[in-house]
């Protein structure tokens, strides 16, 4: 019998192991299914350079939610989809603006809350938005501009 | 009644019933921004005007007044610290920030020189309205502004001004956020007070000094 529990163990030692990993790899790759719920909203930009689904969108620097997805809407504006953490109410003045960690960190969205008394619902539209300082853009404009 | 009077009151009828409120304000706030634009333009470049500034600030201020609802960009701006206010504060904010905004802003349009203003497109949905525009200096350069706009009764009026995708009111939300949450809403009056009394002592001196 002395056999088997040595089985045993190596068997637990290796569910363990898996499990070990599949825990490693949910909270490494942000896998957010199992604090699913939240509701979405939507917001256009003229341009989202740098922001990837998964990005974050925060409040005074807290997390409140995930970026869901980005596709192209109307007018070839970019239609981004947001998970916002349930119980976190958005005042329609509220101002998304998609902002660099650091000088040269990750794009995320910051949202700076409004005074409206007006709340943004599930599949609401966040109407105000800002779109990413192109510093490329900007230079060039003030070093080729001034000829 | 004939039916060939039946037909002429429909027939009548018929444009009024195809213009569709949607109909009706398509193109209004281009047209109504373009009004005021013009109108500021042509102040800045009359050469009487030019003569006397003190005047032609007066009147560019009355021009902006026509089309700028200040209440509303105060009232944004201040976000969340708006509804806590007495009517009396609010009065006094909304005046104290119009006159920020007219120092940062009229005072730099004194600076114009023959630049040029593009409509480039215009997006309304609801109540709300986007004009977005293009300045164009004289060497060529492009600056993109928005203009975000309310429906307020008869007229459009601009509440947020968006210049290279930044926004005017979340910059000042930003920073009166940031100096309400430190110290305290009188505190950031106190502030707006003494910049304004600096400014006015300045602009005395400058006077003084040019004649």
């Amino acid at each position: 019998m002395d056999r088997s529990r040595v089985n045993i163990a190596v068997g637990i030692f290796v569910i363990l192991g898996i499990v070990a990993l599949a825990y490693l790899s949910i909270s490494l790759g942000q896998v957010s299914f199992l604090s699913g719920g939240g509701y979405y909203v939507t917001a256009d930009f003229p341009s989202v350079g740098g922001l990837k689904a998964g990005s974050n969108v925060e409040i005074a620097g807290v997390e409140i939610g995930r970026v869901e997805s980005i596709g192209l809407g109307p007018e070839y504006q970019a239609r981004v989809s947001l998970r916002v953490r349930s119980g976190i109410k958005l005042q329609e003045d509220s101002i998304a603006s998609i902002k660099t960690k650091g000088l040269i960190g990750e794009k995320y969205i910051r949202i700076s809350p409004g005074g409206s008394d007006k709340i943004i619902g599930p599949n609401g539209k966040i109407r105000e938005v800002e779109a990413p300082v192109d510093f490329e853009e900007l230079l060039s404009k003030y070093i080729f501009g001034k000829v | 009644m004939t039916w060939l009077a039946r037909a002429l009151v429909l027939a009548a009828l018929l444009p009024m019933v195809l213009a569709s409120p949607q109909r009706v304000w398509a193109g209004v706030p281009t047209d109504q921004l373009r009004t005021q634009i013009d109108k500021a333009v042509k102040i800045l470049e009359d050469p009487e005007l030019k003569k006397k500034p003190v005047e032609r600030r007066v009147a560019v201020r009355q021009v902006a007044n026509d089309i700028f609802d200040f209440a509303e960009t105060a009232k944004r701006s201040l976000a969340r610290h708006w509804a806590p206010r007495t009517q009396a504060e609010r009065d006094e904010f909304v005046s104290l920030f119009s006159d920020l905004l007219e120092r940062s802003y009229i005072g730099k349009i004194e600076l114009y020189g023959g630049e040029k203003v593009q409509f480039v497109g215009e997006s309304v949905e609801g109540e709300g309205a986007v004009v977005r525009t293009k300045l164009i200096t004289k060497q060529g350069t492009e600056i993109p502004i928005d203009y975000r706009m309310l429906h307020r009764g008869e007229k459009w009026l601009v509440y947020d001004v968006v210049i290279e995708g930044v926004s005017l009111i979340s910059n000042y939300r930003t920073q009166f956020n940031k100096i309400i949450t430190t110290s305290s809403f009188q505190e950031l009056i106190k502030k707006m007070k003494t910049k304004q009394e600096e400014f006015i002592g300045e602009d005395k001196q400058k006077r003084t000094s040019q004649q």
